[in-house]
């Protein structure tokens, strides 16, 4: 089990909606040679990877925000839910696998957060819109940034 | 004034589908169809295509079981090269196969089943799903979690990929199986073997209590088809089809994927987009036969190994013949699952499974060419024809969800009828007739192509076909 577990969702067909598996790759790269960081993209995340969660120290999801204001990048604390409340089967959000991670596992991470970017397009393509290719840099410095405190048990 | 309900979509599916029951004037179920409601286009747009794609193309219908598809493609590929496989690679693939049908079977049973069965019919629809049943049974959440991670990462393990692996190809599979990777599944083996045993105990303290389920839930005679070996134990990658009538005996055996076309007929009926399998000599309906792990423990003598064979002779205790109540499924499900670990590991255990040669190769030497293998929820067969290029002129594919639709329809009618009194019915009186429904485990990805979001409606229509009432989720 790693110490760091960074776990990205998105799909890499709708434009800004691959923007968690692209840091995610960008992030398998640069700490390449640190084993305590553990690395894992999915279209979308489903209740299984709660195993993994619970074993980390650390975890860092990565996705990107319909909510949010295009190209802005935020990093905010994430708690886990009930698991009783009713939510899809296919998809759970990053609550959810904390939640189950707790009910299941008796386990959780000491620190939890989520980075998201917010979209500027859905739509079907390889490429990201111009607010999220402009905002790549902040979301790579704020994602080493982080993971690295968590390595060092600053964050 | 008749009515008609309508469920749409009947959810907990692999896929999108409804339900529409029928009234008479005395609120009588009159009849009742299970509707597949997307069009499906794999077979025309692979035309004009290379071969060699097929089995990377036809994968794509499915996420949750593209390696059967992947395999009966490739095997169709292979009668069109004319070649035979190495035995590793033909091991591999089998062992691929297993480990897709265990992970499915997680999700069929753990995910998509048992909050009806362990939560009840009848409770708190909100909270009626895998997560309700963590909540109350963590243990069979953590089990249920624990098969499907199984599954999957043997999956990944093997093709690279855990959905839509490129690893199988036509002529075998395109690398040999690194002695790290065997020992990373024999490592996860016991822990698999746990999940499944808890599996088996609940159930079968559960089972008991849905006794008046299981009598009207597709409980009627019908033909059964699925795949054997030579020693008439369950086969899932290679093998001959036999196909036996409600009361065991052989109506026909040895039946190749060439031959399919010959005995298998597809019918088409306007209210559904997937097709109607049936047993040409009997014709459209009566012709009609189910398919998947019931059928599969139905027809087989023995699982090949030896803790699935002790459950095959306690699901075979059952019924004096073969097993008619499609609630049965469920069980058939769980003995399929530790079949499938026991010859996972039985495989890991075969002194070629590391050997380096994995892939036959040739050109187009045939210009017809059929493939045939068990996906978990039955029988699939892929046929194709070439031109000269290699190049596609026509395809088929069968689906199990297609052998199966007959009778799911039946059976949606059968519980419809016995549990829809005077044109009134319950939320819980409604989750039954869907629970029909993923007794089967239909995948309707693979009888349809899905696009966008996919609803669920139960509706009750008037005689004059007007909707009288509306679940719609």
């Amino acid at each position: 089990m790693a110490r760091c577990l960074i776990l990205a969702c998105g799909n890499t067909l709708r434009s800004d909606d691959g923007i968690g598996p692209w840091l995610a790759e960008w992030a398998e790269e640069r700490f390449a040679s640190e084993p305590d960081v553990r690395v894992i993209a999915r279209q979308q995340w489903t209740p299984d990877l709660a195993e993994d969660i619970a074993g980390a120290e650390s975890v860092v999801f990565l996705d990107c925000s319909i909510g949010s204001a295009a190209g802005s990048v935020s990093m905010v604390e994430v708690r886990p839910c009930s698991v009783a409340q009713g939510f899809a089967t296919h998809h759970v959000g990053a609550t959810e696998l904390l939640g189950l991670a707790r009910d299941l596992y008796d386990s959780l991470p000491r620190t939890s957060l989520l980075l998201t970017i917010g979209a500027g397009s859905t739509e079907l393509s390889e490429t990201f819109s111009g607010a999220v290719l402009d905002a790549i840099p902040e979301a790579c410095a704020l994602l080493e940034r982080t993971v690295v405190e968590m390595l060092s048990g600053q964050a | 004034m008749s009515q008609t309900i309508t469920i749409d979509p009947v959810t907990r599916l692999e896929g999108h589908g409804k339900i529409t029951i029928q009234l008479n004037g005395q609120g009588e179920v009159e009849d009742a169809h299970f509707h597949v409601t997307q069009v499906r286009g794999f077979e025309k747009f692979s035309e004009g295509r290379p071969f060699y794609e097929m089995p990377s193309l036809m994968a794509r219908i499915c996420g949750i079981c593209p390696v059967s598809h992947l395999i009966a493609s490739a095997k169709a590929c292979e009668a069109i090269m004319s070649v035979r496989i190495p035995h590793t690679a033909a091991q591999l693939r089998r062992m691929l196969n297993l480990a897709q049908m265990v992970q499915s079977h997680a999700l069929s049973f753990f995910y998509l089943a048992s909050p009806d069965l362990l939560l009840g019919m009848e409770s708190d629809p909100a909270a009626r799903h895998i997560f309700g049943v963590v909540a109350a049974k963590p243990e069979l959440g953590r089990a249920g979690i624990g098969l499907r991670r199984f599954g999957q990462h043997i999956i990944e393990l093997l093709g690279n990929k855990r959905i839509h692996p490129g690893w199988v190809v036509p002529g075998g599979v395109t690398e040999p199986l690194a002695p790290a990777k065997r020992d990373e599944i024999l490592k996860m083996i016991p822990e698999a073997y746990a999940n499944i045993g808890l599996a088996l105990g609940a159930y079968k303290q559960i089972a008991e209590s849905f006794a008046a389920e299981a009598n009207v839930f597709a409980n009627f005679p019908s033909l059964f088809l699925g795949l054997i070996n030579e020693d008439e134990s369950v086969e899932f990658t290679d093998g001959t089809l036999r196909l036996i009538d409600s009361h065991g005996e052989i109506v026909e055996d040895g039946i190749t994927a060439m031959r399919f076309t010959e005995v298998i007929g597809e019918a088409v009926e306007p209210y559904s987009y997937t097709k109607f399998a049936y047993y040409k000599p009997l014709g459209y309906p009566q012709g009609s036969y189910r398919v998947g792990p019931l059928a599969r423990l139905n027809i087989a003598k023995s699982m090949g190994t030896p803790l699935a064979d002790v459950e095959l002779l306690a699901f075979k205790q059952l019924s004096s013949g073969p097993v008619w109540s499609s609630f049965h499924y469920h069980h058939a499900r769980l003995v399929d699952m530790l079949y499938g670990i026991e010859k996972i590991e039985q495989i890991l255990t075969d002194p070629l499974i590391l050997d380096k040669h994995v892939r036959a190769t040739a050109g187009v030497n045939r210009l017809e060419g059929a493939g045939q293998a068990e996906a978990p929820r039955g029988t699939l067969n892929h046929h194709y024809k070439v031109d000269e290029n290699g190049l596609i002129t026509w395809a088929n594919l069968v689906i199990a969800t297609g052998q199966n639709n007959n009778a799911m329809n039946k059976g949606v009618l059968q519980a419809a009828k016995h549990y829809v009194k005077d044109g009134k019915f319950s939320e819980g009186v409604l989750n039954r007739v869907e629970a029909v429904i993923r007794t089967f485990d239909p995948c309707l990805s693979c009888s349809t192509h899905a696009f966008g979001q996919m609803p669920l409606v139960l509706s009750l229509l008037s005689q004059e076909g007007e909707v009288v009432d509306q679940v719609i989720r």
